[in-house]
């Protein structure tokens, strides 16, 4: 199985993509409700997360069933499917902290990197630690579980999608995204590559992984970038975040350690190039999923 | 002689789990031990010494499919314990969240279901994401069902996973007139919808009934009239809500409640000598490895009156309107009859909302540590009780007992007199949300023989 | 490509004379907010209100700007001023679209509100619900914001004018200028205020609001004018449908003073300082630099 960082190398540097390829993207292949080419083989691994996740894939509503009709066979997934043991997979999309205490659960998130092209760490737990970073063990039957830790932590995740939880719409992004880059043109892998990247640098990103809203105080405000737009406090999912006097109040007691401040964060990452072409983006997503 | 087999993981359900069954040689399960294999969180510890605002905000994410339960039950226990009433028009705020998160969850229950039911008059089990007709029109109305309730969801609550409205004292923000508007026509959208799906359900229930036989990785299982029968009693506190230890007339006894060591309740180490590679999908565990229920799994047994109960909609429906029905057929018949009553009481509610009253409480007392406090709520899958003492406004006890805990030993009972190829079908009547059940697991509740085995 | 992809852009005014009345310019955004909320295009608009907390001093901060949710003409006519100040645009969003029960919202913005609201679109991480909720965004040319207490200090010290009695304050003509309720004006040079603006307004690349559907500011036009782009096809359509109902009177912009090119000249001024400012700060310390929010994190 090819890794993702392979795929990475064979393509070319990144050149903005023109709004002439996405309108003629969205006119071809897709148009009928065809995909371009053959599914994607996919799956859902669940560690110590509450499956709001899957619940938040799954509220797609309508969409969930196009996607997997057209472009994603679902190979594995304990709550929707029946399989019981980590397959080969295209895109594994991994929800939860990992317990180090817990064998079974160590064994599976190293067995799924192995099966998988592409590591998706869904949500706040497997992306930042989210709640768990509080667990401190003492709880029985199993007092020793005490340390949990987020993905990038035990094995190389490829794209982060925080948030607690996270949306149905980025993660349906993601995984179309995922879609094109394995099975979509040149052009289209361009794209899909670029849409990405911002999410891939959040895996790889040295702060990320131990994200809360201090990561916006140290990596936005303290660095002299915060604007004042209030994307953070719109964010939050837990009203930690209000605007005072036009920036962040963060209440420390109510954060959660998700990430998603800092994830929205127009000055967390932007690029220009790409959001210029938010019409034909959002466009050739409403297209293939008519 | 008896054998033991051991489906593990098991699917359909939310988090992980996995059967111990002692079978005898017509392959009938003489006793079922079902565990967790979800990490314990710890989530009850980490409440400990925490602020009482974040509180409901980490035990919400217990659950991601029942998410509301836990933040209500949490916030109330907690107003409980600091003695603080909430304004009218937020308690009608958190009814709304209450059955739209309801509506949500037994929609998506009916998908976790279907792929055991065959569609009426055919040998066919039915693949809820099978584009074909009639099913793909099931699967639309199901998650137009959850659609709506996730959108009531998100204007009551917030969020609709995770709902971040609620909070100690009442709510944060009321809805404005046209977001009370839009839930009413919404709901007024579900009913029909859920009369629909009820109907269709119950009949694709009602066939199941009538088999003689179920398929199960190639072979004819035959169906036990008494799928999933137990003799023990069914607790539920509303037929909607839930109560709490400062309302004025509790309708649930902490004192009538016992929790007990597990470790005299399981099996103790068993090696795994029946096997099965053709079980749908991917074969049983082989033969030869060792289980071990009690070290693997658990915590405490939860007791009502000394005896384990089934929560849940059967139990609701038993208890206030007097459904009788046996079995995991009747239980999942008695889920897909609350479709009805969970609309036309968030109806109810959304119409009683006062859009310009007032939703937090002018104080909120800070707790003096006196009072361990205990609040109930009828989640989707049954009773859900959270304990909590507050000083100062932070927590000095706290304790979850959710639903799938009370029911944990009861389906192991139920387990017991179905083929062993039966027991995940049992299970799912119970609609397990494993991770919820953090810190209980597994269960045999008959005393008498586990202690003549231990003897042995 | 400093002024983004457009597919228009014209000089207009407002037809509406009560909007005009109150307006800071040509009245493009209300007017826009007003004719939208008319013909049902939105449901509701965030728009930067007079704050309604009253901070110590035990006056009502009208000059402080916070974001609100509207849903009437009279709601939207309210909160006319611009008061230089932060306003973040972006908070109420959400609860804009859950407890306010809006299904098309309409929202206004300074570029970098902008860049927000896109980027919730185009990534919604944390924005669940929103990105097809946006139905009209509106953005306002911006050389740089400043904190509220700021613009307490430029008033009150700088002008010496009691900040509750200001009636309008304006940046124009490379000077800052209120006109109080007793009829005077005070200014002083734009130069004078730059050490009060707000730091991250210094990384920002977007002079007038790439990004929106519509955007508009003084710059380029006559006084009482505003300069209007046009740019998405959304956006297109909704001015086009406005032109025909009459809201707004328009010029070519080859046939007003002082015209698209000073407006090219601000935006491109604005850039290139502040891309140096990027520059410079990737060497800010001694072998250490400052994070680049447009680079790889």
């Amino acid at each position: 199985m090819q890794r993702i960082s392979n795929i990475f190398k064979k393509q070319e540097p990144e050149k903005p993509v023109t709004k002439k390829f996405v309108e003629k993207k969205a006119e071809s292949g897709m148009k009928e409700g065809k995909p371009v080419a053959e599914k994607i083989r996919a799956g859902h691994v669940h560690e110590s997360g509450c499956t709001g996740c899957l619940v938040a894939l799954a509220d797609n509503y309508e969409g969930i069933l196009k996607i997997l009709d057209r472009y994603v066979d679902w190979v594995y997934d304990l709550t929707l499917a029946d399989t019981r043991h980590i397959p080969k997979m295209d895109v594994a999309l991994i929800e939860g902290s990992v317990c180090l205490q817990d064998k079974i659960a160590v064994e599976e998130v190293k067995k799924a990197r192995e099966n998988s092209a592409i590591v998706v760490a869904i949500g706040s737990c497997a992306c930042t630690g989210n709640i768990n970073r509080f667990d401190r063990g003492g709880q029985a039957n199993q007092p020793q579980h005490e340390s949990f830790v987020p993905l990038s932590d035990l094995i190389d995740v490829d794209v982060f999608v925080p948030c607690c939880p996270p949306t149905p719409e980025q993660l349906r992004n993601a995984v179309l995204m995922a879609y094109l880059l394995l099975k979509g043109t040149d052009d289209q892998k361009k794209l899909a590559g670029r849409y990405l990247q911002p999410l891939m640098n959040l895996a790889k990103s040295p702060f990320f992984s131990k994200a809360s809203f201090n990561t916006l105080m140290q990596e936005v405000i303290n660095q002299g970038l915060c604007m004042g737009c209030g994307s953070c406090a719109a964010a939050c999912p837990v009203r930690a975040i209000t605007m005072e006097y036009g920036k962040p109040q963060g209440e420390r007691d109510l954060c959660i350690n998700c990430g998603a401040c800092f994830a929205q964060c127009p000055r967390g990452f932007f690029d220009h190039g790409l959001t210029e072409q938010y019409e034909s983006i959002m466009e050739l997503i409403q297209e293939v999923l008519k | 002689m008896t054998k033991v087999v051991e489906i593990s993981p098991t699917t359909r359900h939310e988090g992980h789990s996995k059967l111990v069954l002692k079978v005898n040689e017509e392959g009938i399960i003489e006793r079922g031990d079902w565990l967790s294999i979800t990490s314990v969180r710890g989530l009850e510890k980490v409440a400990y010494g925490k602020n009482m605002e974040q509180v409901p905000k980490i035990v919400s994410r217990v659950c991601g499919i029942c998410p509301v339960a836990h933040t209500l039950a949490a916030t109330e226990a907690i107003e409980a314990s600091i003695c603080c009433e909430v304004p009218r028009d937020a308690h009608v705020l958190r009814v709304i969240l209450q059955c739209a998160n309801r509506l949500h969850s037994h929609a998506l229950h009916n998908i976790l279901t279907l792929p055991d039911m065959y569609l009426p008059g055919t040998d066919k089990k039915i693949n809820p994401f099978s584009p074909e007709e009639p099913v793909r029109s099931v699967a639309k109305r199901i998650q137009r069902l959850r659609e709506i309730g996730q959108t009531i969801c998100e204007i009551a609550g917030g969020q609709s996973i995770h709902p971040n409205n609620p909070r100690i004292g009442g709510m944060y923000m009321n809805v404005s007139p046209r977001a009370k508007n839009k839930m009413y026509d919404l709901t007024k959208e579900a009913i029909p919808l859920a009369k629909a799906q009820m109907d269709f359900m119950i009949a694709v229930l009602r066939n199941y009934q009538k088999r003689e036989w179920a398929e199960v990785g190639g072979k004819q299982v035959p169906i036990p009239k008494n799928l999933g029968y137990h003799n023990q009693g069914y607790m539920a506190t509303d037929p909607v809500y839930g109560t709490t230890s400062f309302a004025e007339n509790p309708s649930w006894d902490a004192e009538r409640f016992m929790e007990v060591r597990p470790w005299d309740w399981y099996m103790s180490e068993v090696e795994i000598d029946l096997a099965d590679a053709s079980y749908p999908v991917g074969g049983t565990t082989p033969v030869g490895v060792k289980a071990n229920p009690r070290i693997e799994a658990c915590n405490g047994v939860p007791l009502y009156d000394g005896q384990p109960v089934e929560v849940g909609p059967r139990a609701r429906l038993s208890r206030f309107k007097g459904f009788d029905e046996k079995g995991t057929i009747g239980q999942q018949v008695a889920r897909q009859m609350e479709y009805m009553d969970d609309c036309y009481a968030m109806l109810s509610h959304i119409d009683e909302l006062n859009t310009s009253g007032k939703v937090l409480a002018d104080e909120i007392p800070r707790g003096d540590g006196t009072c361990l406090a205990w609040a109930t709520n009828e989640a989707p899958r049954g009773t859900d009780v959270h304990f909590a003492r507050v000083r100062d406004g932070k927590i000095h006890d706290y304790s979850m007992l959710v639903p799938t805990t009370w029911n944990f030993p009861t389906c192991s009972q139920a387990l017991a007199g179905a083929p062993w190829q039966l027991a995940e079908v049992i299970m799912r009547g119970y609609d397990p949300c494993v991770s919820c059940a953090t810190h209980m697991i597994v269960i045999d509740d008959d005393k008498k023989i586990l202690a003549q085995k231990l003897i042995q | 490509m400093v002024l983004g992809n457009y597919k228009t852009v014209v000089s207009a005014r407002s037809t509406d004379k009560e909007i005009l009345k109150g307006a800071q310019d040509g009245g493009i955004v209300t007017t826009l907010f007003a004719y939208a909320l008319d013909e049902d295009i939105i449901d509701g608009a965030i728009v930067a209100a007079p704050s309604r907390s009253k901070p110590w001093r035990g006056h009502w901060d009208i000059w402080r700007a916070e974001p609100r949710v509207v849903t009437t003409r009279q709601e939207l006519l309210a909160s006319q001023k611009t008061g230089y100040n932060i306003c973040p645009m972006v908070t109420p969003v959400k609860d804009a679209v859950r407890m306010h029960g809006l299904d098309r919202v309409g929202v206004v913005g300074v570029p970098c509100q902008i860049q927000g609201f896109r980027k919730a679109q185009l990534y919604p991480i944390a924005m669940r619900d929103v990105p097809d909720k946006l139905a009209l965004v509106l953005g306002i040319f911006c050389m740089e914001v400043f904190p509220y207490q700021s613009i307490v200090q430029l008033v009150e010290d700088h002008l010496g004018k009691k900040i509750d009695s200001v009636k309008k304050m304006e940046v124009g003509k490379g000077k800052f200028t209120v006109r109080t309720e007793r009829g005077e004006t005070a200014s002083i040079p734009l130069k004078d205020t730059h050490k009060y603006e707000q730091p991250g307004c210094h990384v920002c690349l977007d002079y007038v609001a790439n990004l929106a559907d519509i955007s508009s500011g003084s710059v380029g036009s006559p006084d009482g004018w505003s300069t209007v782009f046009v740019r998405s096809k959304k956006g297109e359509q909704i001015w086009n449908e406005a032109m025909t109902a009459g809201m707004f009177e328009t010029k070519p912009m080859d046939q007003v003073k002082p015209g698209l090119d000073i407006v090219k000249k601000l935006a491109t001024e604005k850039i290139t300082k502040n891309r140096k400012t990027l520059d410079s700060r990737a060497t800010f310390g001694v072998g250490k630099g400052l994070r680049n929010p447009y680079l790889n994190l």
